[in-house]
């Protein structure tokens, strides 16, 4: 038996644990068993990819964008969930605002999440830039309650919707993720309405650097690849994670944060 | 109007704990049917669970909780068997009686036309046992004809206190389906002094006459011990005296006296604390064979449809034991 894959994940929530543990426990047994490592944090947990201390990490769009600045585009992406390859950022309003498009939010004031968050800070900056009046035309109400998880705990998107309901904002970005989880606009009718949606975007995907060989990842992504939806005990660990299957990496999906990333002189160490 | 900040902070608080977790969210301002209906629709949408609104609060679960019924062992989910009390007057006077039998109590009896509908219906409804029980079941004239009817549909149980098989009873008896049914007999102890010192005295001896009436009649014969709780591990001299009358081991049964009916201690049996076994009297249908007395177990007046009382006892146990979950998540011990 070969040594287990040391998979690394930031944990957001305590839910990860039982996450992994599923993960986990599907792989045990397998010519690819893994265990994982979890990180307080993205920089910490990229550090520890390129130094050899984990051997795959689970890493956000913006993770992945820093570790392909920090190893020259030595790293590859494995696999992502299928949701990971059509993210979108939601820019949302209260309902009736009739903001129109980016447009409408010249000269008002639009709440971010934190400033790591791709979704729901580094990207929105850029859609305004590239298909709006442009950020700087734009009041920005930063909202870092989440730093280091970028946004993956989704409560600086929450806190960014709570400064419009209390008018402290006219608008909030948030990622498709945050505003299928309050229901769209259907449960709290008179909230919230969505006036512009992104173009897709990819999201998050398990990196590799060359250190570990193509031998090794190869079982390891074949038997992931195989986890079954229609089958009841693999069923539990896609609901929790997020998905319906696991695909391969879309590649293209990373230019846009790229980009943003450039643009906006985004730090290496979040 | 609900207060939108809700559905905000029921997305934060659920995000803030593991699977099966649970968080209890305040409402908020606003009409409360309202808003318990807005969690109700967010778990419904985001696949969470509603445990349950208290007062001002709303305890939600993280994903479903497993079935409590999925579970159970096959055979103590609900409805596997059915009890009958089927009249509750009683020769015997036991000072531990869950149901307070005694020769003064007034027959409150099934019948043999109900008996018979809850046969019919108990094999439609998917149950594989019947017990019959009395007080004193052969106190009945018809007990042979209530016994038939259980047979004819599913394999029987009759409780007995055996002490009454001689004349007309014996040939009742005599009369039942050895293949179908089975006697459970109680006895307490190897010798009379603590039977007796519960059931009266002499009585030792007439139950064990009607062990061994019951078994050279061919029947199969449970024997059932009632003991204190701090006497249940002290066994050896009763199971050999019951292997001598020619007891199964497997038939040879204890059970922990209850603190229910007549007992003035025993161990408590609460509602909470029961896996149900629906029990049918004349009166209605009650969570427990051990509480058929007692109105904080009753379940439903209405003993018929049968197959309605016995969803309603399963529903009653999925709620209680997803509260009693979280309940003690609540108050986890360090
Ligand atoms: S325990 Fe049984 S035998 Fe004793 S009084 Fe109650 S029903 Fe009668």
């Amino acid at each position: 038996m070969s040594k287990p894959l040391i998979v690394g994940a930031v944990a957001y929530t305590p839910n990860v644990v039982t996450i992994w543990e599923g993960i986990r426990d599907y792989f045990a047994g397998s010519a690819s068993e893994m265990d994982f490592v979890l990180f307080s944090n993205y920089g910490r947990q990229v550090d520890s990819l390129i130094d050899g201390t984990i051997d795959l990490a689970w890493n956000t769009n913006l993770a992945w964008v820093r570790t392909v600045a920090q190893t020259d585009g030595a790293c590859r992406a494995l696999a992502m969930r299928d949701t990971d390859t059509v993210f979108r950022t939601v820019f949302v309003a209260r309902t009736g605002s009739n903001l129109g498009g980016l447009d409408g939010l010249k000269g008002r004031r639009l709440a971010l999440g934190s400033k790591d968050s791709a979704q729901a800070a580094i990207l929105p900056v850029h859609f305004l830039d590239r298909n709006g009046p442009g950020a700087d035309e734009v009041e920005l109400l930063r909202i870092d309650s989440d730093v280091g998880k970028h946004g993956d705990t989704g409560r600086s998107e929450l806190d960014a919707l709570r400064a419009v309901l209390d008018e402290r904002a006219d608008a909030a970005a948030i990622g498709i993720n945050t505003w299928e989880a309050i229901g769209r606009e259907e449960l709290m009718p008179g909230a919230f309405e969505a006036f512009w949606e992104s173009p897709t975007y990819s999201h998050c995907n398990f990196t590799a650097l060359p250190r570990v060989p193509e031998e090794r990842t190869g079982p390891w992504l074949e038997r992931l690849l195989a986890m079954d939806w229609d089958n009841p005990e693999h069923r539990p660990i896609l609901e929790m994670e997020g998905l319906r299957r696991w695909v391969s990496p879309k590649l293209d999906g990373y230019a846009s944060l790229v980009e943003a990333v450039k643009e906006q002189g985004i730090s290496a160490r979040w | 109007m609900v207060s939108h900040g809700l559905v905000l902070d029921l997305v934060e608080r659920v995000g803030t704990v593991a699977r099966h977790g649970t968080v209890s969210v305040p409402l908020g301002e606003g009409d409360p049917e309202e808003l318990a209906a807005t969690v109700a629709a967010w778990c419904a949408r985001s696949g969470n669970e509603l445990v349950e609104v208290r007062g001002s609060r709303a305890v939600v679960r993280r994903g479903r909780s497993p079935d409590p019924l999925a579970e159970l062992a096959p055979d103590l989910v609900p409805g596997t068997r059915l009890w009958m009390y089927t009249n509750f007057d009683c020769n015997l006077a036991c000072d531990y009686c869950c149901v307070r039998s005694s020769p003064q109590s007034a027959r409150r009896a099934l019948g043999l036309d109900r008996v018979r509908r809850l046969a019919t219906e108990a094999l439609a409804a998917g149950v594989s046992e019947l017990i019959l029980t009395g007080g004193e079941p052969f106190l009945l004239p018809d007990i042979d004809e209530l016994v038939t009817v259980c047979t004819a549909e599913l394999p029987t149980t009759l409780l007995t206190n055996g002490m009454l098989f001689r004349g007309r009873r014996l040939e009742a008896l005599r009369q039942m389906d050895r293949t179908q049914l089975a006697l459970q007999i109680s006895l307490d102890s190897a010798t009379p002094e603590q039977h007796d010192g519960h059931r009266g005295r002499g009585s030792w001896e007439r139950a064990v006459a009607g062990i061994r009436t019951a078994h050279d009649e061919g029947f199969r014969v449970r024997v059932a011990a009632t003991l204190p709780y701090e006497q249940t591990h002290e066994l050896a001299a009763f199971h050999t005296f019951l292997d001598s009358l020619g007891i199964a081991r497997e038939d040879q049964v204890i059970r922990a006296l209850a603190h229910r009916g007549a007992a003035d201690n025993g161990i408590e049996l609460t509602l909470e604390s029961l896996i149900p076994e629906v029990t049918v009297t004349a009166d209605g249908v009650y969570w427990h064979p051990v509480s058929a007395d007692h109105d904080d177990q009753l379940v439903t007046r209405d003993i018929f449809p049968l197959q309605d009382a016995i969803t309603e006892v399963r529903r009653r146990f999925t709620e209680q034991r997803a509260q009693a979950t979280a309940a003690a998540q609540w108050f986890p011990c360090a």
